[in-house]
């Protein structure tokens, strides 16, 4: 599988400090995940560990779920929320188109050719304080996860969400497709996965 | 009495009924399966996920919306019965004869063939002026698993669905009732069942009528 | 032997009626009613519900009522399902002299008595086997998805079905 991972660690060490580039498109994601970013600042004798968010973008770009895991991290604002999720949306898309070198090839299986992949775009983003890990389903919903950069097995984790997803969203006569997402039978079974995954660091 | 003979002669079978290809219909299939045969949850749950949402369309209230599904389920209930009977070994080959046995039948045979295990309880009421009235308790139905109920249907309970198959099995045995489906989750003892269900048994007077005059002779 | 087999629904329709006669003891399968008997057998049937209705809610609850009624020459057994439709056999020995034409006529009939004796612990039996089989075909008739409780059943291999059942055991 084609993995692209894009870094722009200059971008949010800047994003730390003072501001300079005010042309790249990174730069409202930026000043949104700040926040974020402030925990470990302001608090640097206990840095919260773990899991800390879980976002879910729609395939237009609108931000169906979002939550934060553990006490003590800072909130944005419903508004600011839907804003990162838009800015996302658009620089994701933007670095799927991004690796110059890469021919689509096409893939056969006993004869028949089969769909390649999609280009996958940015899949991870760290920074000095905490660490994103995109994944992008084949329907376009993206999930991000949010976790300090120590965290292990994000990839199992993000499966075993995409697994909740796939059964307390989808399976749910309630929930109507690219909606935001309103099962408490998902909410608690995530909450009780994050737990586990939290308490076992 | 019609006559539904079938017609002598020539023209026998002309019904217009069309068979698969290789000719085997459903009458050359057997009617046992093996214990192993399970069918898959993910499939069912997207049906289910689907039949409720077809219910819900163009309903008035959440009542009518469980009264469909309650419908839904009917008919399965009522070929159920047959069929776990006729799967029973020959000597408890038996008909429910009184309310007892019909809802152990329900509790252990249904459950355990449509579920992969028996139901969680079964108790009689304890209001002495309903003595028509039985639950059968499930801590998690099958069918809920996947399902989060929007907060403005609150009351809804999709297991209405299972009610109706409990309906069904009780109506076929000739033990006319109404079954309803409650969740009772939010309650004391559902801290660690939330999606725990009660399916309340109500059954008509005529039963109770019968199950006094046989309980005396 | 002569049989009338009807399944009376649970609103007391006839659902399915079939008539037949013993293959058994070089019988031909053909049933042989007198004319003015055939239409009285429905009647004879028809009357017997009653006594099941009687004997429904006692004993253990088997499905198989045996032998439940009996006018003059014709006798009613009875097979009841769990959606409480009944199975019902009505079995005539030939009436014209049981010894002359069923009996010792054809030497073979005596290795077998079902065909003259109806009530006979072997013809209970044969009947059971009938029922029990024509009980599996019948499971399989009302789980078809559109089978709905009291409808006729008008499908020839169902018909098959139990005129095979009739040739096998009775």
């Amino acid at each position: 599988m084609y993995y692209a991972q894009v870094r722009p660690q200059s971008v949010l060490e800047t994003g730390c400090g003072e501001t300079s580039d005010a042309h790249c498109p990174a730069q409202q994601l930026n000043s949104s995940i700040q926040l974020e970013a402030d925990i470990s600042t302001q608090n640097p004798v206990e840095q919260i560990l773990g899991i800390l968010a879980l976002i879910v973008i729609n395939k237009a770009g609108g931000l169906i779920y979002n939550r934060t895991f553990g006490d003590g991290l800072n909130q944005l604002n419903t508004n600011d929320y839907l804003v990162l999720a838009g800015t996302f949306h658009g620089v994701h898309a933007i670095t799927t188109r991004l690796n110059p070198g890469h021919q689509p090839q096409q893939i056969t299986a006993g004869g028949i050719p089969s769909r390649p992949d999609p280009p996958s775009g940015l899949e991870v983003m760290e920074s000095e304080n905490f660490r994103l890990q995109c994944f992008n389903t084949l329907t376009g919903t993206k999930f991000l996860l949010f976790t300090d950069t120590l965290q292990a097995n994000v990839d199992v984790a993000m499966r075993k969400i995409y697994d909740l997803y796939a059964d307390f969203v989808t399976k749910n006569p309630f929930y109507q497709l690219e909606m935001p997402i309103r099962c408490d039978t998902f909410d608690r079974k995530l909450n009780s996965y994050i737990r586990e995954v939290n308490n076992a660091r | 009495m019609s006559n539904l003979q079938a017609p002598r002669g020539g023209a026998k079978e002309q019904s217009g009924l069309r068979y698969p290809a290789n000719g085997k219909t459903i009458y050359h299939r057997p009617l046992n399966r093996a214990k192993t045969a399970e069918l898959s949850g993910a499939s069912f749950a997207y049906l289910f996920s689907e039949m409720v949402s077809y219910a819900s369309k163009k309903i008035e209230s959440i009542q009518d919306l469980e009264k469909r599904l309650n419908v839904q389920g009917h008919p399965i209930g009522l070929k159920l019965l047959d069929l776990l009977l006729y799967r029973e070994p020959a000597r408890s080959q038996t008909r429910p004869l009184n309310i007892i046995t019909l809802l152990h039948f329900i509790k252990i045979n249904v459950w355990q063939h449509l579920f992969g295990q028996a139901a969680d309880g079964l108790e009689k009421s304890s209001d002495p002026s309903k003595p028509d009235e039985y639950m059968i308790i499930d801590n998690e139905p099958l069918v809920n698993r996947y399902i989060s109920v929007p907060r403005d249907m609150s009351q809804l309970n999709c297991a209405a669905y299972v009610a109706g198959i409990i309906e069904g099995v009780c109506d076929g045995a000739a033990f006319p009732a109404r079954v309803t489906a409650h969740s009772v989750g939010k309650q004391e003892e559902g801290e660690m069942w939330p999606g725990r269900t009660v399916f309340l048994v109500k059954f008509a007077p005529e039963v109770m009528e019968r199950e006094t005059f046989l309980g005396k002779g | 032997m002569s049989y009338y087999f009807v399944i009376v629904g649970t609103q007391d329709n006839p659902l399915f009626e079939h008539e037949f006669g013993t293959s058994k003891a070089g019988g031909d399968g053909q049933a042989r009613f007198p004319d003015q008997a055939r239409h009285m057998n429905q009647f004879i049937v028809h009357s017997s519900l009653d006594i099941v209705e009687e004997v429904q809610w006692g004993g253990t609850g088997q499905m198989y009522l045996k032998c439940v009624d009996r006018f003059f020459n014709s006798y009613v057994s009875c097979f009841l399902t769990g959606g409480n439709v009944k199975f019902m056999l009505l079995h005539q020995p030939p009436s014209s002299a049981v010894s002359s034409t069923g009996g010792a006529a054809n030497p073979r009939s005596s290795t077998s008595t079902i065909a003259t004796n109806p009530t006979s612990p072997q013809t209970e039996e044969a009947v059971r086997s009938f029922m029990l089989e024509v009980y599996e075909s019948w499971v399989k008739a009302i789980m078809s998805p559109f089978y709905h409780v009291n409808m006729e059943v008008r499908s020839p291999v169902f018909r098959q079905r139990v005129a095979a059942a009739g040739r096998k055991y009775l």
